[in-house]
C-alpha cells in the first residue's frame, strides 16, 4: 500500500457523504477523485500550476488555478463542509491566516503533515548536523521551496493558542500505516487533524 | 479579434488545404428562420437569416455537437479553406480539425456568424424589406441574448438534441455562458475564454471611442449609406484603435518593435508612415473596411456593452443558478480588455451557485487575443475537458 493511500482513506472516514469540499493544493486532484468516487462529494481543487489543473478537468474534478486564499475570500462563511489541508500545510507561506480563512470558509478543517519531530527527523539533525535529506524530505536546501516543518506539538499548541478545536486526530507510526498512539511528536510520521472552530 | 496573432504554419500554397488535420475545403451554408423573432428590446424582425459551417458528423445520438461562438469580428468560418487560393484558414483552424483538440471526428461542429453580423446573417447591412434598403439604423438594438436565441433555431434546425460543449473566447464566451443560462438543459460543457460577466468602463470606453470614429465620420450619414459605401474612415480608425487593445506591450514591440520602414519605401511628409506598427495598423484598418460593416460594428459593440450578467439576475451567482453545464474558464495573464480577475470572478461565481466550474489561466504575452494562441497546453486543456463523457450532476 502506497504511503499515499493511508491518509486518504481517513481523510475519507472523517468525510460525511455528498458534502461540499475543498482541497487546497490539490495537485492532480487524487484525493478529490477518491472522495467524489467513494463518497459523492461535490469537490473543488485549488492548485497554483496550469499542467496540474489541467489533469484535474481531465478527470471531472472541478479546480481553480490560483492563490488558495484569494479564493477562499471569494466565498461566503462556511460555504464548503469541509476543507482539506493535506500536505501543504508546511508549504506556506503563511500557514496561520490560510488556516483561519479555512476555518472561515469551511465548517470544518482537514490538516495532514509529515511530523518533522519523527525521531528519524531529529537523529539526522543531531548527529548529522545537517538538513534532513530522506524520501519526504527529497531537496537539497538550495533546491527547496520556503518551508515550514512542523511538528505534532508545534501543531497542537497552535491550535489550544488560538481556540482551535481538534474534533479527531490521527497519528500514523513511521510508516505512515499503523497508528501511532504512544508518543506521537517523537514516534509517528505523519499526523492527521480535523478541526473546528471553537 | 485580429487576424493573424499567430501565423499559420505555412505549407506550400497549393496543398495547404489538405493538410493532416485540416478540415479541407468547407462552405458556408444558409439557415433561414421563416417566423418573425422578437427581440429582448421588443422589436420584431419577420425571419432572419444564419450563415453557418458545420464540420463532421451529427452521431446517432444527435448529442455530440459542439458550438463554436466567435468574437466581435469574426464569422462562421472558423476551420477548413474555402479555395485552395486561400490565404488564410478560419480563424480556429489551429484548434478544430480531424485530431485536433476539437476533433471533428467525433464531433458535429457547428459555427456561425451571429445576428447583427454582416458576414451572411441578418443585420444592419440586409435589406429591410419594408423599404427595400438596408436596414441600417432601424435595425433592432440586438443582445447576446437574441443572439443566443438565433442561434438556438439553427441547432434546432439541424437537428442538434443535445450540446457537448459550447466554446468561444471574448464575445464569443460571452455567447457560451448565455448559451448555458437560457438553455441549461441543452449545454452539457462551456468553455469560456478570455471572457467577462460585464465589460469594465475601461473596456466600453474603448468601444465608445471606435462607435465615435465611425458615427462622426460624415459618410455614416445616421447609418443610411448603400452597400459598399459608408464611413470607411471612421471603421478603419475604430479598427486599428480596437486591434491594439487585442494586443499586448510585449507583443508588439516584439512583432515591431520600433523598426521603421525602409527609407525608399517612406513618403514625403512627416506624418507618413514611418514606423513598422503604423503601417500595420493601417493595412488592418484597411483590410477591415473590405469585409465589415460599420452599423454592424456599432450594433455589435453596444452589445458587447450592455451584456451585463450581474445586473440582468441580481448577482452572478443569480444569473447563474440555472447553469448545468459543467465549465471551464480560462484566462490569459496578459489580457488587459478582459483581463484574468474578470475571468476569475466568472469561476468565483459559477463555484459559489455549486456549480461544477473549473478556472485555469496561462502566461502569455499576446495580450486579449492568446485566447487564439497556438499552445500544446491550451490544446491539452481543451482537449481533456471534450473527451471525457459527461458526469452526471452529484
Amino acid at each position: 500500500m502506497e504511503k499515499r493511500t493511508v491518509d486518504m482513506q481517513i481523510i475519507g472516514d472523517w468525510v460525511e457523504p455528498g458534502t461540499r469540499v475543498l482541497d487546497l493544493g490539490c495537485g492532480q486532484g487524487d484525493l478529490l477523485a477518491y472522495l467524489m468516487q467513494t463518497k459523492g462529494v461535490a469537490a473543488v481543487g485549488v492548485d497554483l500550476d496550469f499542467s496540474r489543473i489541467a489533469a484535474c478537468v481531465r478527470r471531472g474534478v472541478s479546480a481553480y488555478q490560483g492563490d488558495m486564499t484569494t479564493l477562499m475570500r471569494a466565498f461566503p462563511e462556511r460555504h464548503f463542509d469541509r476543507v482539506i489541508c493535506s500536505r501543504t500545510v508546511q508549504e506556506l507561506a503563511e500557514p496561520k491566516a490560510v488556516i483561519l480563512e479555512a476555518l472561515r470558509v469551511g465548517r470544518a478543517l482537514t490538516v495532514g503533515f509529515v511530523n518533522h519531530g519523527f525521531w528519524k527527523n531529529r537523529m539526522a539533525m543531531l548527529l548529522g548536523g545537517r538538513k534532513v535529506r530522506n524520501e519526504v524530505y527529497t531537496t537539497a536546501w538550495f533546491e527547496s521551496r520556503p518551508a515550514n516543518p512542523v511538528t505534532i506539538a508545534d501543531f497542537e499548541d497552535f491550535c489550544a493558542a488560538l481556540g482551535i478545536r481538534v474534533t479527531h486526530r490521527a497519528h500514523l507510526a513511521g510508516n505512515w500505516r499503523d497508528p501511532c498512539p504512544f508518543l506521537p511528536n517523537l514516534l509517528a510520521g505523519y499526523a492527521l487533524y480535523d478541526l473546528t472552530r471553537a | 479579434m485580429t487576424d493573424d496573432v499567430e501565423a499559420a504554419p505555412t505549407a506550400p500554397a497549393a496543398a495547404r488545404h489538405l493538410a493532416p488535420g485540416d478540415v479541407g475545403l468547407v462552405a458556408p451554408r444558409d439557415y433561414t428562420h421563416a417566423a418573425d423573432f422578437t427581440f429582448r428590446g421588443g422589436q420584431v424582425l419577420p425571419g432572419f437569416t444564419l450563415r453557418y459551417e458545420t464540420y463532421g458528423e451529427l452521431n446517432a445520438a444527435r448529442d455530440n455537437a459542439i458550438v463554436i461562438c466567435h468574437a466581435l469580428s469574426g464569422d462562421h468560418h472558423c476551420a477548413g479553406w474555402h479555395s485552395p487560393d486561400d490565404r488564410k484558414p478560419g480563424w480556429w483552424n489551429n484548434l478544430i480539425g480531424p485530431g485536433k483538440a476539437v476533433d471533428t471526428r467525433r464531433f458535429f461542429v457547428v459555427c456561425a456568424n451571429v445576428l447583427g453580423g454582416c458576414q451572411g446573417s441578418t443585420g444592419p447591412s440586409s435589406p429591410n424589406p419594408a423599404t427595400g434598403r438596408p436596414y441600417g439604423a432601424a435595425f433592432p438594438p440586438v443582445t447576446i441574448p437574441d443572439m443566443v436565441r438565433a442561434q438556438r433555431r439553427l441547432l434546432d434546425h439541424l437537428g442538434v438534441a443535445a450540446v457537448h460543449a459550447v466554446i468561444g473566447g471574448s464575445m464569443g464566451g460571452m455567447l457560451a455562458l448565455q448559451f448555458a443560462i437560457e438553455y441549461p438543459r441543452l449545454v452539457r460543457r462551456v468553455l469560456a475564454m478570455a471572457t467577462t460577466g460585464r465589460e469594465s468602463a475601461q473596456a466600453i470606453a474603448f468601444n465608445e471611442v471606435g462607435r465615435q470614429a465611425i458615427m462622426q465620420d460624415p459618410a455614416w450619414n445616421r447609418g443610411d449609406y448603400a452597400a459598399g459605401e459608408g464611413p470607411r474612415v471612421g471603421l478603419a480608425i475604430a479598427r486599428m484603435m480596437a486591434h491594439i487593445t487585442y494586443l499586448s506591450d510585449a507583443s508588439m514591440d516584439r512583432k515591431f518593435g520600433r523598426r521603421k520602414r525602409r527609407a525608399a519605401e517612406a513618403e514625403a511628409s512627416a506624418f507618413d508612415v514611418q514606423f513598422e506598427v503604423e503601417g500595420y495598423l493601417r493595412h488592418q484598418g484597411q483590410s477591415f473596411i473590405n469585409r465589415f460593416d460599420a452599423n454592424t460594428y456599432l450594433y455589435i459593440t453596444r452589445a458587447l456593452d450592455q451584456f451585463d450578467l450581474e445586473e440582468a439576475a441580481g448577482s452572478l451567482e443569480a444569473a447563474f443558478a440555472p447553469v448545468e453545464a459543467e465549465t471551464l474558464i480560462v484566462g490569459f495573464t496578459s489580457d488587459w480588455l478582459f483581463p484574468p480577475e474578470q475571468n476569475r470572478a466568472l469561476a468565483f461565481a459559477l463555484l459559489r451557485a455549486g456549480k461544477r466550474a473549473s478556472y485555469a489561466e496561462l502566461a502569455t504575452d499576446l495580450g486579449h487575443d492568446s485566447f487564439l494562441l497556438e499552445s500544446e497546453e491550451l490544446y491539452a486543456l481543451v482537449r481533456g475537458f471534450l473527451d471525457r463523457p459527461a458526469t452526471p450532476v452529484p
